[in-house]
């Protein structure tokens, strides 16, 4: 095959590629290309099931600390017609703001915490977490008594009937720190400290690349590995932006204090339900508050892993 | 030769991938969703002060209807000097740490067994303080402070007990519960309860965590 061999039509059957493709080498390139294309196509198939696909809305919203009022109230408008048409039931989104001269504590006494994993659902329901998969910014922790060993607690505890002997529980939440490792690992600027003290995430800012997830020492922030699920029985339909608006899949999320609540005056939902009043939450700035009293006369002991200095504003304390 | 193969390795990986033969992640068990027990903002039991303020039936607290206004009540005590528990009045009778039978489950030793220590003798609607003040049945706390004093101090700075409402009065009132709100005035340990649901595991490897410990 190496000396060329001459045809009827005198063309020599390497030269084609000089003068233009032949129909034979054309039909198989095509036929080639077309498999490929195919395969190719069907490799993106999987793309026809994607949901909640921004609006263009969304995708040109600025962020949160630029939106002028008006634009504000453009995207509570949004929200509110996104979660009509998701569940069917119209919600009151407000953007709460914090309080002028509130800083807001929380103080936990060890001694009547009972275990019983009330404020965990109780905060499922007020802010809106998903229920399958579950998401839940409370763990309680049972502990053995006479340590404050991390690594010796267990979230897991299911006896029929709490308090065990031997054992105290600590429930852990977002700390709300002073300095928040998640604030400045956040490559996005979706969360930050307000004034009051709570460190909020923008939803519609955060990109998902759960940096936070890692830098906070209290494993307080959850991650949307799926769409979250809300039955529409279960929707607490008063919302707050940075708060308890539904959040979508790919989305970080954490305890605010109950934003929704607190900036409205109220006590936090954990709270409420706490049946052995160990949870108690104040104004530190008022020395009349509950917290004050607290933090003059209590054996106020801890703040979780007080060692890496991230100061946090939530505090555990015995009573004696 | 070259060409068809690759044309043949391409009409194969569309022919998987429309069929979707890999890819297909673990299905999760599905979670229950939580009683709504464990949502609810009820207290403990409900106390007197709870019955009159909400307009419940108030029959039990009508202690005229069976005793009678002029006879004094005579207690009886057993030769332990425990107090014996007259049947109509059984329900009050608690249990010890041990779970044994406590005609009185209120203070250590069995030493405050005697009703007319709380209760007061010449009109059983009322309560009495050992300083000889006469409250409400309702009044529990300036009766319970009476004894218990740091636990009022704090209950009164709204440090111990349950609270709800609003923490900033400006916008709105607190509700602070009572002492007998939480605690059984004959018993007043707080009693064992059912834990809501621990967490369930978003994958499955992850719920066997714990599940090898014994239970306690």
């Amino acid at each position: 095959m190496s000396e060329p061999v001459s045809r009827p039509n005198g063309h020599p059957s390497g030269a084609a590629g000089h003068e233009g493709m032949d129909r034979r080498s054309f039909l198989r390139t095509s036929a080639v290309l077309a498999s490929g294309m195919a395969a190719l196509a069907a490799s993106l198939a999987p793309l026809r099931n994607l949901r909640d696909f921004p609006s263009m809305e969304r995708f040109l919203q600025k962020h949160y600390k630029e939106l002028t009022p008006p634009e504000m109230r453009k995207v509570l408008d949004r929200i509110t017609r996104e979660v009509e048409t998701q569940y069917g039931l119209r919600p009151e989104v407000r953007d709460y703001k914090p309080m002028d001269g509130v800083e807001f504590v929380y103080c936990l006494n060890l001694t009547r915490c009972i275990g019983c994993r009330k404020c965990v659902h109780a905060c499922v329901a007020e802010n809106n977490q998903s229920r399958d998969p579950e998401i839940q910014y409370i763990r309680v922790l049972r502990m053995p008594h006479g340590s404050l060993d991390l690594e010796k607690s267990d979230p897991n505890y299911a006896p029929d009937t709490v308090p065990e002997k031997g054992f105290f529980y600590m429930p852990v939440q977002c700390q709300q720190c002073k300095k928040p490792p998640c604030v400045k690992v956040c490559p996005v600027r979706a969360t930050w400290q307000q004034a009051d003290g709570i460190t909020v995430i923008d939803y519609d800012w955060c990109i998902g690349c759960r940096y936070c997830e890692a830098a906070c020492p209290y494993f307080a922030r959850r991650f949307n590995w799926t769409r979250p699920w809300i039955p529409k029985d279960r929707i607490n339909l008063n919302m707050s932006y940075l708060g308890n608006r539904p959040r979508r899949q790919g989305v970080m999320e954490k305890c605010h204090f109950c934003i929704q609540r607190t900036r409205a005056g109220r006590y936090p939902a954990c709270l409420e339900v706490c049946p052995a009043g160990a949870r108690k939450f104040g104004n530190i700035l008022d020395p009349e508050s509950e917290v004050s009293y607290i933090m003059k006369n209590k054996r106020v002991f801890i703040q979780l892993k007080e060692e890496v200095g991230t100061s946090p504003r939530f505090f555990y304390y015995f009573d004696v | 030769m070259v060409l068809w193969m690759l044309m043949l390795a391409f009409a194969g990986l569309t022919a998987a991938l429309g069929l979707d033969l890999w890819s297909h992640p673990a299905q999760r068990p599905s979670i229950p969703l939580v009683d709504a027990s464990f949502l609810s903002n009820a207290t403990a039991r409900v106390s007197a002060a709870d019955l009159v303020k909400s307009g419940g039936d108030t029959s039990g607290l009508e202690c005229y209807t069976c005793h009678d206004k002029k006879e004094t009540v005579k207690l009886t005590f057993d030769t332990n000097g425990g107090i014996v528990l007259p049947k109509e009045h059984i329900d009050i009778a608690g249990t010890n740490s041990e779970g044994a039978f406590m005609p009185m489950a209120h203070g250590r030793n069995d030493r405050n067994n005697n009703c007319f220590n709380c209760h007061n003798e010449t009109n059983l609607e009322t309560l009495q303080t050992r300083d000889g003040r006469e409250l409400k049945i309702t009044e529990s706390p300036q009766l319970c402070g009476s004894c218990h004093g740091p636990t009022y101090r704090d209950w009164e700075a709204g440090v111990h007990g349950r609270t709800s409402g609003y923490w900033d009065r400006a916008l709105g009132p607190i509700d602070r519960k009572v002492c007998t709100s939480c605690h059984n005035p004959h018993a007043p340990k707080f009693q064992p309860w059912k834990p809501a649901p621990r967490p369930h595991a978003l994958h499955p490897v992850m719920a066997g965590v714990g599940q090898e410990e014994k239970p306690h």
